[in-house]
């Protein structure tokens, strides 16, 4: 899970609450579902955040939060905005696969370095959640005083998105001294190379221009020449994206991040060539939701002002209104624009819930009767299961995923082979490691990896396993044929054919099916002493001794007598 | 007097002035030790003899520790090489050194973590001072390795395998070595016997031996001698030889015991597919395709084959709908790609919240009508790193209720319930976000006997997004627990790879406690 770091100093001080100490701040940040992890080495809270309230991601967010949750503020507030005085303009070249931008001015910070690295953070959390790691949005923070824009429209400095050629211009990007074209940053920057992947495919590279030239090459890395510090007055914020709401949200939670510090936020103007924007978007949205809707999710009668009072503690506006339905009572809520996380009605009433308290409720248990039963096929699994420990079987769990080499090459088995076991893996794309490339056709190979594991153990070792396989097979809907092998093995000084027959025997007694046992021919097992198992007229697995060239494979010292066949033939 | 052989045996052996030990009748009458033992009892027991006990200590060197007496200690040698380098002047770094001595694999830490200890030094970022005060042939931890190795053909007081009386040097120098895993102490009951004045006079006025039977025999019983023999006596006290026989692994044990518990409280059970198209395990479940978790990070996609051959056409219809524009009139989708192509990606799923969708969409089963409860203790996938705690394959218990209107206090009352079971009481919630519940809770539970909180499940009321394009028109609450995490707290394992998988311990697994 994510985690934000957090100056309780800081949370003090932005919340007015000197008093708290931090024992008690940390009691009131699991109130808002923050778990305090641990500090960091300045001694920063380190606090995990589910990935819903991403305006949560910096101190200031977080101090929005308590206040509401403290009861200092209540209801939405959105800070004004003056009018735009800059461009952003979106030339036709820019990358299809990156068109959109959004931006903002700040004037009037005051950054000191706890505000400064604040700031940072906040940057890197959006970048890492709602960034989709800068693919779906990336933001670049700029020092105001250092660019220049040339009055393109009616006297208003303006700034210029573009795609260029990779190695179509030259810049001197953050924590390096040389000129690089893009392509080269790519090649020779630490974050160059961190973040290639994202636009190397692309034909033409995004661009950011001033009156002076390039100062950005988003989503990768900033120019040196706009670098922010605590010197920095005023700030340009810009963020380009593969999506629009993307940023203009993760432009918002920055927004009043600066805002909450004391800072003027101006509007800025983007000009895409068929219509135009102005932002930041601070417009609120409503979301209507019953009543009777938020007492049944809770489980709790609540009077209509209670309701009220919860959503306003919770940040929102409500508004008491009449429903569709004949004298329903519904609620109008206003969500700030920060919220990226309200997609409908129920996230409303979850706020309402967090702000009552969810530990407040009594638990009940549902009033409702239903019966309960078993799946057929594991009942089935379960009875056979039984049956083998009743014979003396260890029952065994093994993994399903496994490789090429065990699976076939160990057992001496060709996957294209017209033998039991053999047969076209199901396998996987990015595999954790080469232990682990496809799923098992047959639980041999797992059985007889436990036995190599195992020679340090006491003998005998009569090790069984109901286990799935899978292979491919086109017929299927999911093109994999997926079933449960039984696979047993017997492992003693003295293990032979006849031990494995005779308790294969019993079991098909017992499941009163007819067992046959022709001579057969495997690679896996000694020629003369295999045989196929048919149960009911049909092949449906195989039994046999262990080739000794496998015994000695999987370092073992004893025979080894052995069946597998398909569970499905004791239905 | 007639007694058994083996007592007649002991009792003439045995020596009214001086005490005779066991091992040593056992060598006199070339009878096996835990014979003359039951012996022993017997004429214990008839007052024929006086039986005292005494506990021997011994400590035998391990195979390190006779390696290390044979060689030097690692950190000896690691001072002998800093040395070698001039580290008495100034630090040298601290890589050299350990080439220098020749220390490899866990060789390192051992001699880096004794060296300061014992004023051998200092290793400080990276480099090593050497103490040119410091004096390796006093060391007594080595001494007393070179002391135990010796012993062998030493002072006759400890026998050839290294082995002698635990008093020969101090006991924190014997603690710290053994801390080291240097030595073992071993306890022994040494039990020694002298005749008493009855068993003098018996043995003065003459034994018999009686007439025993060993086995039960066809003869003995259909000729009726059984009547007139007597049975030799067994030591019934000796341990048997090991038998293990047949055994449910501990873990399908606990699934069974929740599967128990889930049907008790009225779940019906639920299967299907462990590949799956990324449409059942994760689209239908209203998780955008842009969601971190569904990166090759986390997911084990399909390489062959790759996508599913057919999904039902006016269902994928709904669930892109809800993705893209959300579901009822003040309803929001998502700002994220929606790709059908993706959808039919296979994978392996990466959790059963995909069988809770195909039932929920009416396709296995026929539609379900509420009330309904569903569960499945099946397996998983994820792509995440292999450790004590986390396997890429695990059994998730999954289960979900149905019914026209649930509350979180429904939802916290069957999970109350349910954990119960287990032992673990005061669950607590703690809010939280999925994308596809809402509300959503962790789940924390006390262990039973550490008292520590745990997080034990995650949970929530599936949101109307994901119900409505499966045609859902009720609520629907539902939580997911690893199976594995339940069989921890219950056992206290420490290594999940001990149980589950091909490098199971068939010695752990034969020798866990039976639970129910």
């Amino acid at each position: 899970m994510p985690t934000v770091d957090i100056d309780p100093d800081e949370l003090r001080e932005l919340t007015g609450h000197e008093e708290k100490s931090d024992e008690e701040l940390q009691e009131d940040l699991f109130g808002l579902g923050l778990e305090f992890e641990g500090r960091t080495e300045d001694g920063a809270f380190e606090l995990e955040f589910a990935p819903d309230r991403l305006d949560r991601l910096s101190v200031e967010g977080v101090a929005r939060s308590m206040r509401y949750q403290y009861g200092d503020a209540r209801g939405v507030h959105v800070p004004a905005t003056n009018s735009a005085e800059w461009t952003i303009r979106v030339d036709e070249s820019v990358p299809d696969e990156r068109p959109y931008v959004t931006g903002a001015v700040i004037r009037d910070v005051d950054l000191d370095e706890e505000s400064l690295d604040s700031l940072i953070q906040l940057q890197e959390k959006l970048h890492a959640t709602m960034g989709r790691k800068r693919a779906k949005g990336a933001i670049g923070i700029h020092d105001l005083t250092m660019l220049r824009g040339s009055p393109a429209t009616e006297g208003n400095p303006t700034i210029e998105y573009v795609g260029i050629d990779p190695d179509g211009d030259r810049f001197v990007p953050l924590d390096s001294d040389a000129e690089l074209t893009p392509a080269e940053v790519l090649e020779e920057h630490d974050t160059g190379r961190t973040y290639a992947d994202l636009v190397s495919e692309y034909e033409r590279y995004p661009a950011i221009y001033d009156d002076i030239g390039l100062f950005s090459f988003p989503p990768v890395i900033n120019g040196r020449r706009t670098e922010v510090s605590t010197d920095s007055r005023d700030l340009f914020v810009e963020m380009t994206g593969t999506d629009q709401w993307t940023i203009d949200k993760m432009l918002n939670i920055v927004c009043y991040a600066l805002a909450a510090r004391g800072a003027t936020l101006e509007d800025v103007t983007v000009e895409y060539s068929d219509h135009e924007l102005v932002r930041p978007d601070l417009s609120t949205k409503t979301k209507t939701v019953p009543h009777d809707r938020i007492e049944t999710i809770l489980g709790i009668d609540l009077d209509p002002d209670e309701v009220i009072d919860l959503a306003e503690r919770s940040g929102l506006d409500a508004a008491k209104e009449e429903g569709d339905n004949d004298g329903e009572l519904v609620y109008e809520f206003t969500v700030p624009p920060y919220r990226v996380d309200v997609l409908h009605p129920l996230d409303i009433i979850d706020d309402l819930g967090r702000a009552y308290g969810f530990n407040e409720l009594e638990p009940k248990y549902p009033d409702i009767g239903t019966v309960g039963g078993r799946h057929e096929r594991s009942r089935l699994e379960d009875a056979t299961r039984t049956q083998l420990v009743g014979l003396g079987f260890e029952d065994l769990l093994n993994f399903h995923m496994i490789n090429e080499a065990e699976n076939y090459d160990r057992l001496d088995l060709d996957p294209d082979a017209d033998v039991y076991g053999a047969g076209e893996p199901a396998t996987i794309k990015e595999p954790y490691s080469e232990d682990f490339t496809m799923l098992r056709t047959w639980a041999m190979p797992s059985l007889l990896m436990v036995l190599e594991r195992n020679t340090h153990r006491a003998y005998p070792q009569h090790l069984a396993e109901i286990g799935f396989t899978a292979a491919v097979d086109e017929t299927e809907n999911i093109g994999i044929d997926e079933r449960r092998h039984v696979g047993a093995v017997l492992a003693n000084h003295d293990a032979g054919y006849e031990d494995a027959k005779a308790r294969l025997q019993a079991l098909a007694r017992r499941f009163d099916v007819e067992l046959e046992t022709p001579p057969t021919e495997h690679p896996t097992f000694i020629s003369g002493r295999t045989a196929a198992v048919v149960m009911d007229d049909e092949v449906v697995g195989v039994i046999g001794e262990v080739h000794p060239k496998i015994l000695v494979e999987h370092d073992l010292e004893v025979p080894v007598a052995a069946f597998e066949f398909d569970l499905a033939a004791l239905q | 007097m007639q007694l058994p052989a083996a007592q007649v045996a002991v009792l003439e052996a045995a020596n009214a002035d001086d005490a005779t030990s066991v091992d040593a009748i056992a060598e006199a009458t070339d009878l096996p030790p835990e014979t003359v033992t039951g012996a022993v009892f017997e004429l214990e027991d008839e007052g024929l003899v006086a039986v005292t006990e005494r506990v021997d200590e011994t400590i035998t060197l391990t195979d390190e520790g006779a390696e290390y007496a044979a060689g030097d200690l690692p950190e000896i040698r690691l001072y002998e090489a800093a040395l070698a380098s001039g580290a008495d002047d100034e630090p040298v770094s601290m890589g050299q050194v350990i080439g220098a001595a020749e220390l490899d694999g866990n060789q390192v830490d051992i001699a880096l973590s004794n060296y300061a200890r014992k004023g051998y030094g200092q290793i400080d970022s990276g480099e090593i001072t050497a103490d040119p005060d410091a004096d390796p042939d006093a060391d007594a931890e080595a001494n007393a390795l070179s002391v135990l190795a010796d012993d062998g053909d030493g002072d006759g007081e400890s026998d050839s395998d290294g082995e002698l009386a635990a008093d020969e040097f101090s006991t924190e120098i014997r603690d710290q070595l053994e801390r080291r895993g240097l030595l073992e102490l071993a306890e022994t009951t040494v039990r020694e016997i002298t005749l008493t004045d009855d068993g003098v006079t018996e043995l003065m006025a003459g034994l018999e031996t009686a007439e025993t039977v060993g086995q039960v025999t066809p003869e003995l019983l259909t000729g009726g001698e059984w009547e007139d023999v007597e049975f030799a006596e067994y030591n019934v006290e000796a341990d048997a030889e090991q038998f293990e026989g047949g055994r449910v692994h501990i873990l399908r044990q606990t699934a069974d015991r929740v599967k128990d518990v889930l049907v008790g409280m009225g779940f019906q059970e639920m299967e299907g597919p462990h590949v799956d198209a990324d449409f059942w395990i994760n689209d239908s479940l209203f998780m955008p395709q842009d969601h971190p978790a569904r990166t090759h990070w986390d997911r084990f996609a399909l390489e062959r084959p790759t996508h599913i051959d057919e999904l039902p056409a006016e269902l994928v219809e709904r669930v892109e709908r809800a993705h893209r524009e959300g579901v009822g009139e003040d309803g929001e989708g998502y700002h994220s790609p929606w790709d059908e192509d993706f959808a039919r990606a296979l994978a392996l799923r990466g959790h059963t919240t995909s069988l809770s969708t195909r039932y929920l969409s009416g396709r296995e089963i026929g539609e379900i009508e509420p009330p309904a409860r569903f569960f499945s203790v099946e397996k998983v996938y994820r792509n995440d790193t292999l450790d004590p705690t986390h396997l890429l394959e695990f059994f998730q218990i999954e289960g979900w209720v149905m019914a026209e209107d649930l509350s979180v206090r429904d939802l916290m009352g069957t999970f109350e319930e349910f954990y119960a079971q287990f032992g673990i009481e005061d669950i607590q919630f703690k809010p939280h976000y999925n994308p596809y519940t809402e509300p959503s809770f962790e789940l924390f539970g006390t262990h039973p006997t550490t008292g520590e909180l745990v997080e034990i499940g995650n949970s929530g009321i599936f949101r109307e997004e994901m119900l409505e394009p499966l045609g859902v028109e009720c609520d629907v609450m539902a939580w997911g627990l690893a199976l594995e995490r339940l069989l921890m707290l219950m056992y206290g394992f420490e290594d999940i790879r001990d149980i589950h998988g091909t490098l199971c311990d068939l010695e752990l697994l034969r020798e866990t406690e039976v639970t129910y």
